[in-house]
Protein backbone atom coordinates (compact mmCIF):
# COMPACT_ATOMS: atom_id res chain seq x y z
CA UNK A 1 0.00 0.00 0.00
CA UNK A 2 1.35 3.40 -0.93
CA UNK A 3 2.22 5.58 2.00
CA UNK A 4 -0.44 8.14 2.81
CA UNK A 5 1.02 11.58 3.31
CA UNK A 6 -0.66 14.69 4.57
CA UNK A 7 -0.50 16.94 1.55
CA UNK A 8 3.10 17.28 0.54
CA UNK A 9 5.31 15.13 -1.62
CA UNK A 10 7.92 13.13 0.34
CA UNK A 11 11.57 12.54 -0.51
CA UNK A 12 11.73 9.94 -3.26
CA UNK A 13 13.40 7.20 -1.19
CA UNK A 14 10.94 7.45 1.69
CA UNK A 15 7.98 6.53 -0.49
CA UNK A 16 6.56 3.09 -0.88
CA UNK A 17 5.36 2.17 -4.30
CA UNK A 18 2.14 0.70 -5.57
CA UNK A 19 1.31 -0.82 -8.94
CA UNK A 20 -1.69 0.86 -10.48
CA UNK A 21 -3.82 0.74 -13.59
CA UNK A 22 -4.62 4.04 -15.28
CA UNK A 23 -8.06 4.01 -16.87
CA UNK A 24 -10.17 6.61 -18.59
CA UNK A 25 -13.83 7.51 -18.72
CA UNK A 26 -14.78 10.23 -21.21
CA UNK A 27 -12.06 12.91 -21.02
CA UNK A 28 -10.86 12.01 -17.53
CA UNK A 29 -8.14 9.64 -16.36
CA UNK A 30 -8.16 7.80 -13.05
CA UNK A 31 -5.84 5.48 -11.17
CA UNK A 32 -6.79 2.30 -9.34
CA UNK A 33 -4.58 -0.03 -7.37
CA UNK A 34 -3.72 -3.10 -9.44
CA UNK A 35 -4.08 -5.23 -6.29
CA UNK A 36 -7.75 -4.31 -6.05
CA UNK A 37 -8.50 -5.49 -9.60
CA UNK A 38 -8.99 -9.20 -10.15
CA UNK A 39 -9.40 -9.10 -13.89
CA UNK A 40 -9.53 -6.65 -16.77
CA UNK A 41 -11.67 -7.67 -19.73
CA UNK A 42 -13.03 -6.08 -22.84
CA UNK A 43 -16.81 -5.94 -22.85
CA UNK A 44 -16.79 -8.13 -25.98
CA UNK A 45 -14.83 -10.95 -24.41
CA UNK A 46 -16.39 -10.87 -20.95
CA UNK A 47 -18.47 -14.01 -21.44
CA UNK A 48 -20.61 -15.32 -18.57
CA UNK A 49 -24.26 -14.60 -17.99
CA UNK A 50 -25.73 -11.12 -17.73
CA UNK A 51 -28.85 -10.78 -15.57
CA UNK A 52 -31.01 -7.65 -15.47
CA UNK A 53 -31.81 -6.36 -12.01
CA UNK A 54 -35.45 -6.87 -11.03
CA UNK A 55 -35.43 -3.43 -9.43
CA UNK A 56 -32.64 -1.12 -10.55
CA UNK A 57 -32.63 1.12 -7.49
CA UNK A 58 -29.78 3.28 -8.74
CA UNK A 59 -29.02 4.57 -12.23
CA UNK A 60 -25.44 3.35 -12.20
CA UNK A 61 -26.32 -0.34 -11.63
CA UNK A 62 -28.69 -2.15 -13.99
CA UNK A 63 -27.16 -5.61 -14.40
CA UNK A 64 -25.39 -8.46 -12.69
CA UNK A 65 -22.72 -10.40 -14.53
CA UNK A 66 -21.72 -13.94 -13.57
CA UNK A 67 -18.17 -14.98 -14.14
CA UNK A 68 -16.33 -18.12 -12.94
CA UNK A 69 -18.95 -18.93 -10.31
CA UNK A 70 -19.09 -15.42 -8.87
CA UNK A 71 -21.58 -12.68 -9.58
CA UNK A 72 -20.85 -8.96 -9.73
CA UNK A 73 -22.98 -5.84 -9.87
CA UNK A 74 -22.05 -3.97 -13.06
CA UNK A 75 -21.41 -0.32 -12.20
CA UNK A 76 -21.41 2.22 -15.01
CA UNK A 77 -18.30 4.32 -14.49
CA UNK A 78 -19.71 7.43 -16.11
CA UNK A 79 -22.93 7.27 -14.09
CA UNK A 80 -20.93 6.70 -10.93
CA UNK A 81 -18.80 9.81 -11.51
CA UNK A 82 -21.85 11.87 -12.66
CA UNK A 83 -20.44 12.34 -16.13
CA UNK A 84 -22.16 12.61 -19.51
CA UNK A 85 -22.39 9.38 -21.46
CA UNK A 86 -19.16 7.73 -22.55
CA UNK A 87 -18.26 4.63 -24.58
CA UNK A 88 -17.29 1.85 -22.20
CA UNK A 89 -15.27 -0.93 -23.82
CA UNK A 90 -13.55 -2.38 -20.78
CA UNK A 91 -14.62 -3.99 -17.51
CA UNK A 92 -12.61 -3.90 -14.30
CA UNK A 93 -13.65 -6.84 -12.13
CA UNK A 94 -12.79 -5.92 -8.57
CA UNK A 95 -11.32 -8.26 -6.00
CA UNK A 96 -12.60 -6.82 -2.75
CA UNK A 97 -16.27 -6.31 -3.64
CA UNK A 98 -18.87 -7.94 -5.91
CA UNK A 99 -18.42 -5.11 -8.38
CA UNK A 100 -17.48 -4.90 -12.07
CA UNK A 101 -16.84 -1.36 -13.30
CA UNK A 102 -17.44 -0.28 -16.89
CA UNK A 103 -14.72 2.11 -18.08
CA UNK A 104 -13.78 3.42 -21.52
CA UNK A 105 -10.28 1.97 -21.69
CA UNK A 106 -7.09 1.11 -19.86
CA UNK A 107 -4.39 3.64 -20.66
CA UNK A 108 -1.40 2.02 -18.98
CA UNK A 109 -0.04 0.20 -15.97
CA UNK A 110 2.18 2.39 -13.82
CA UNK A 111 3.90 2.72 -10.48
CA UNK A 112 2.37 5.14 -7.99
CA UNK A 113 4.94 6.65 -5.63
CA UNK A 114 2.84 9.04 -3.66
CA UNK A 115 -0.73 9.28 -2.44
CA UNK A 116 -1.84 12.78 -1.46
CA UNK A 117 -4.87 13.57 0.65
CA UNK A 118 -7.81 15.12 -1.12
CA UNK A 119 -7.81 18.81 -0.09
CA UNK A 120 -10.29 19.61 2.69
CA UNK A 121 -12.20 21.99 0.43
CA UNK A 122 -13.58 18.95 -1.39
CA UNK A 123 -16.74 18.16 0.60
CA UNK A 124 -18.83 15.98 -1.73
CA UNK A 125 -19.12 12.38 -2.92
CA UNK A 126 -15.52 12.52 -4.12
CA UNK A 127 -14.45 11.85 -0.53
CA UNK A 128 -16.00 8.38 -1.01
CA UNK A 129 -14.97 7.95 -4.64
CA UNK A 130 -11.26 8.60 -4.14
CA UNK A 131 -8.52 7.43 -1.81
CA UNK A 132 -6.68 10.63 -2.68
CA UNK A 133 -4.67 12.11 -5.52
CA UNK A 134 -1.43 11.08 -7.11
CA UNK A 135 1.03 12.56 -9.56
CA UNK A 136 1.97 10.51 -12.64
CA UNK A 137 3.97 11.99 -15.52
CA UNK A 138 3.50 15.44 -13.96
CA UNK A 139 -0.28 15.07 -14.06
CA UNK A 140 -2.50 15.05 -10.98
CA UNK A 141 -4.89 12.10 -11.10
CA UNK A 142 -7.55 10.89 -8.68
CA UNK A 143 -6.96 7.47 -7.11
CA UNK A 144 -10.23 5.52 -7.20
CA UNK A 145 -11.38 3.87 -4.00
CA UNK A 146 -12.42 0.31 -4.97
CA UNK A 147 -14.91 0.24 -2.10
CA UNK A 148 -16.40 3.55 -3.26
CA UNK A 149 -18.01 2.26 -6.47
CA UNK A 150 -20.69 0.62 -4.35
CA UNK A 151 -20.69 1.53 -0.68
CA UNK A 152 -21.84 -0.93 1.99
CA UNK A 153 -25.13 0.99 2.14
CA UNK A 154 -25.64 0.79 -1.63
CA UNK A 155 -24.84 -2.94 -1.64
CA UNK A 156 -27.37 -3.48 1.12
CA UNK A 157 -29.97 -1.45 -0.79
CA UNK A 158 -29.40 -3.51 -3.96
CA UNK A 159 -29.66 -6.77 -2.02
CA UNK A 160 -32.84 -5.63 -0.24
CA UNK A 161 -34.53 -4.64 -3.50
CA UNK A 162 -33.26 -7.69 -5.43
CA UNK A 163 -33.16 -10.37 -2.74
CA UNK A 164 -31.03 -13.39 -3.55
CA UNK A 165 -30.40 -12.28 -7.14
CA UNK A 166 -26.63 -11.97 -6.74
CA UNK A 167 -26.39 -15.47 -5.22
CA UNK A 168 -28.73 -17.04 -7.77
CA UNK A 169 -26.83 -15.45 -10.67
CA UNK A 170 -23.68 -17.21 -9.47
CA UNK A 171 -25.42 -20.52 -8.68
CA UNK A 172 -25.85 -22.05 -12.19
CA UNK A 173 -22.13 -21.86 -12.83
CA UNK A 174 -21.39 -23.46 -9.45
CA UNK A 175 -23.84 -26.25 -10.23
CA UNK A 176 -22.14 -26.87 -13.58
CA UNK A 177 -18.77 -26.90 -11.81
CA UNK A 178 -19.93 -29.53 -9.32
CA UNK A 179 -21.42 -31.71 -12.10
CA UNK B 1 1.71 42.68 -8.09
CA UNK B 2 1.98 46.46 -7.60
CA UNK B 3 2.94 47.48 -4.11
CA UNK B 4 2.47 50.59 -2.09
CA UNK B 5 4.55 51.07 1.03
CA UNK B 6 2.37 50.72 4.07
CA UNK B 7 2.80 51.72 7.68
CA UNK B 8 0.37 50.90 10.44
CA UNK B 9 -2.50 51.25 8.03
CA UNK B 10 -3.88 47.82 7.08
CA UNK B 11 -3.03 46.39 3.69
CA UNK B 12 -5.38 44.77 1.21
CA UNK B 13 -4.96 42.89 -2.04
CA UNK B 14 -7.27 44.23 -4.73
CA UNK B 15 -8.14 41.81 -7.51
CA UNK B 16 -10.74 41.28 -10.20
CA UNK B 17 -13.18 38.39 -10.50
CA UNK B 18 -14.93 38.65 -13.84
CA UNK B 19 -15.94 42.30 -14.04
CA UNK B 20 -15.95 42.99 -10.32
CA UNK B 21 -13.00 44.51 -8.45
CA UNK B 22 -12.85 43.35 -4.84
CA UNK B 23 -10.28 43.10 -2.05
CA UNK B 24 -9.11 40.75 0.68
CA UNK B 25 -7.05 41.58 3.75
CA UNK B 26 -3.40 41.03 2.88
CA UNK B 27 -2.83 38.62 5.81
CA UNK B 28 -5.03 36.04 4.12
CA UNK B 29 -3.22 36.15 0.78
CA UNK B 30 -0.16 33.98 0.18
CA UNK B 31 0.89 34.65 -3.41
CA UNK B 32 -0.12 35.29 -6.99
CA UNK B 33 0.74 32.58 -9.50
CA UNK B 34 0.68 32.80 -13.28
CA UNK B 35 -0.57 30.19 -15.72
CA UNK B 36 -0.41 27.08 -13.56
CA UNK B 37 -1.56 23.80 -15.09
CA UNK B 38 -5.10 23.17 -13.95
CA UNK B 39 -6.01 19.53 -13.38
CA UNK B 40 -9.69 18.66 -13.22
CA UNK B 41 -11.52 15.46 -12.35
CA UNK B 42 -15.10 14.54 -11.45
CA UNK B 43 -16.40 15.75 -8.09
CA UNK B 44 -19.56 17.23 -6.63
CA UNK B 45 -18.26 20.17 -4.58
CA UNK B 46 -19.62 23.48 -5.91
CA UNK B 47 -17.16 26.19 -7.03
CA UNK B 48 -14.12 23.92 -7.32
CA UNK B 49 -12.85 23.90 -10.90
CA UNK B 50 -9.82 21.67 -10.32
CA UNK B 51 -6.49 21.62 -8.56
CA UNK B 52 -3.02 22.99 -9.22
CA UNK B 53 0.27 21.56 -8.06
CA UNK B 54 2.26 24.22 -6.23
CA UNK B 55 5.62 23.46 -4.59
CA UNK B 56 4.68 19.82 -4.15
CA UNK B 57 1.29 20.62 -2.65
CA UNK B 58 -2.16 20.13 -4.11
CA UNK B 59 -4.06 23.42 -4.10
CA UNK B 60 -7.79 23.38 -4.93
CA UNK B 61 -9.02 26.09 -7.29
CA UNK B 62 -12.19 27.90 -6.17
CA UNK B 63 -14.14 30.13 -8.54
CA UNK B 64 -15.71 33.08 -6.69
CA UNK B 65 -17.65 34.09 -9.82
CA UNK B 66 -20.97 32.40 -8.91
CA UNK B 67 -21.04 34.21 -5.56
CA UNK B 68 -19.84 37.62 -6.74
CA UNK B 69 -21.42 37.82 -10.18
CA UNK B 70 -23.89 34.94 -10.36
CA UNK B 71 -21.89 33.31 -13.16
CA UNK B 72 -18.67 31.38 -13.65
CA UNK B 73 -15.54 33.47 -14.10
CA UNK B 74 -14.00 33.67 -17.56
CA UNK B 75 -10.74 31.72 -18.09
CA UNK B 76 -7.93 33.21 -16.04
CA UNK B 77 -4.17 33.41 -16.41
CA UNK B 78 -3.53 34.35 -12.80
CA UNK B 79 -4.49 32.62 -9.59
CA UNK B 80 -4.47 34.30 -6.19
CA UNK B 81 -3.48 31.82 -3.50
CA UNK B 82 -5.35 32.49 -0.25
CA UNK B 83 -5.54 30.89 3.18
CA UNK B 84 -8.84 29.33 4.21
CA UNK B 85 -9.22 29.05 7.95
CA UNK B 86 -12.48 27.66 9.26
CA UNK B 87 -13.36 25.15 11.93
CA UNK B 88 -13.40 22.43 9.25
CA UNK B 89 -10.90 23.67 6.67
CA UNK B 90 -7.37 24.92 7.08
CA UNK B 91 -5.60 25.03 3.74
CA UNK B 92 -4.55 27.16 0.82
CA UNK B 93 -6.84 27.63 -2.17
CA UNK B 94 -6.33 29.35 -5.50
CA UNK B 95 -8.81 31.88 -6.86
CA UNK B 96 -8.80 32.57 -10.62
CA UNK B 97 -8.47 36.34 -11.16
CA UNK B 98 -8.58 38.55 -14.21
CA UNK B 99 -5.80 41.04 -14.81
CA UNK B 100 -3.35 42.33 -12.26
CA UNK B 101 -3.61 42.38 -8.50
CA UNK B 102 -2.67 45.39 -6.45
CA UNK B 103 -1.43 45.71 -2.89
CA UNK B 104 -2.94 48.80 -1.30
CA UNK B 105 -3.21 50.34 2.13
CA UNK B 106 -6.33 51.98 3.42
CA UNK B 107 -8.91 52.18 6.14
CA UNK B 108 -11.86 49.89 5.70
CA UNK B 109 -15.20 51.50 6.48
CA UNK B 110 -18.45 49.64 7.15
CA UNK B 111 -20.42 48.83 4.03
CA UNK B 112 -24.06 48.83 4.91
CA UNK B 113 -26.64 47.52 2.52
CA UNK B 114 -24.09 45.62 0.47
CA UNK B 115 -24.00 41.89 -0.24
CA UNK B 116 -23.74 39.83 2.94
CA UNK B 117 -20.26 38.61 1.94
CA UNK B 118 -18.94 42.18 1.94
CA UNK B 119 -17.26 42.94 5.25
CA UNK B 120 -16.35 46.55 4.47
CA UNK B 121 -15.40 49.08 1.84
CA UNK B 122 -12.22 50.82 0.74
CA UNK B 123 -12.05 54.21 -0.92
CA UNK B 124 -9.27 54.17 -3.50
CA UNK B 125 -8.92 57.33 -5.56
CA UNK B 126 -12.68 57.74 -5.54
CA UNK B 127 -13.21 54.12 -6.52
CA UNK B 128 -15.09 52.10 -3.94
CA UNK B 129 -13.84 48.55 -3.50
CA UNK B 130 -15.74 45.90 -1.55
CA UNK B 131 -13.64 43.95 0.94
CA UNK B 132 -14.74 40.32 0.99
CA UNK B 133 -15.40 37.94 3.81
CA UNK B 134 -13.91 34.99 1.94
CA UNK B 135 -15.92 32.24 3.63
CA UNK B 136 -19.20 34.12 3.16
CA UNK B 137 -18.34 34.70 -0.51
CA UNK B 138 -17.69 30.97 -0.91
CA UNK B 139 -20.95 30.14 0.88
CA UNK B 140 -22.89 32.54 -1.37
CA UNK B 141 -21.34 30.99 -4.49
CA UNK B 142 -22.08 27.48 -3.22
CA UNK B 143 -25.71 28.41 -2.65
CA UNK B 144 -26.03 29.97 -6.13
CA UNK B 145 -24.44 26.98 -7.83
CA UNK B 146 -26.58 24.48 -5.92
CA UNK B 147 -29.70 26.40 -6.92
CA UNK B 148 -28.57 26.37 -10.55
CA UNK B 149 -27.98 22.60 -10.43
CA UNK B 150 -31.36 22.00 -8.78
CA UNK B 151 -33.08 24.09 -11.45
CA UNK B 152 -31.26 22.27 -14.25
CA UNK B 153 -32.20 18.90 -12.77
CA UNK B 154 -35.83 19.98 -12.50
CA UNK B 155 -35.84 20.95 -16.18
CA UNK B 156 -34.13 17.78 -17.41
Amino acid sequence: MTQQVSSKLMPRDARRREQVAVFSIAQYSFVISAASVQEIRSTDSLGGTVVDLDRPVMKKVRHIVERDGRAYYVVSGYEHFHMPQSRPTTVLILRSAPVAVLVDRIEEMAEMRVLLELPQSFRGDERIWYRGLTVLDRKVLPVANPLGFLTAGELQQLEEQNPGLLQSAAAPQLERGRA
Amino acid sequence: MNTETGSLVPSFVVFQVGTRRVALPQEGVAELIASPLLFSFPHTTPLITGVVLRRGRIVPVLDLGPGLMGALSPPARFFLVVERQTTMISERCAIPVQGECELVTGIMVPAEGRDEFVSGRLDLNEEQIDVLDLEKAIAAGTKNEEETITAAEALS
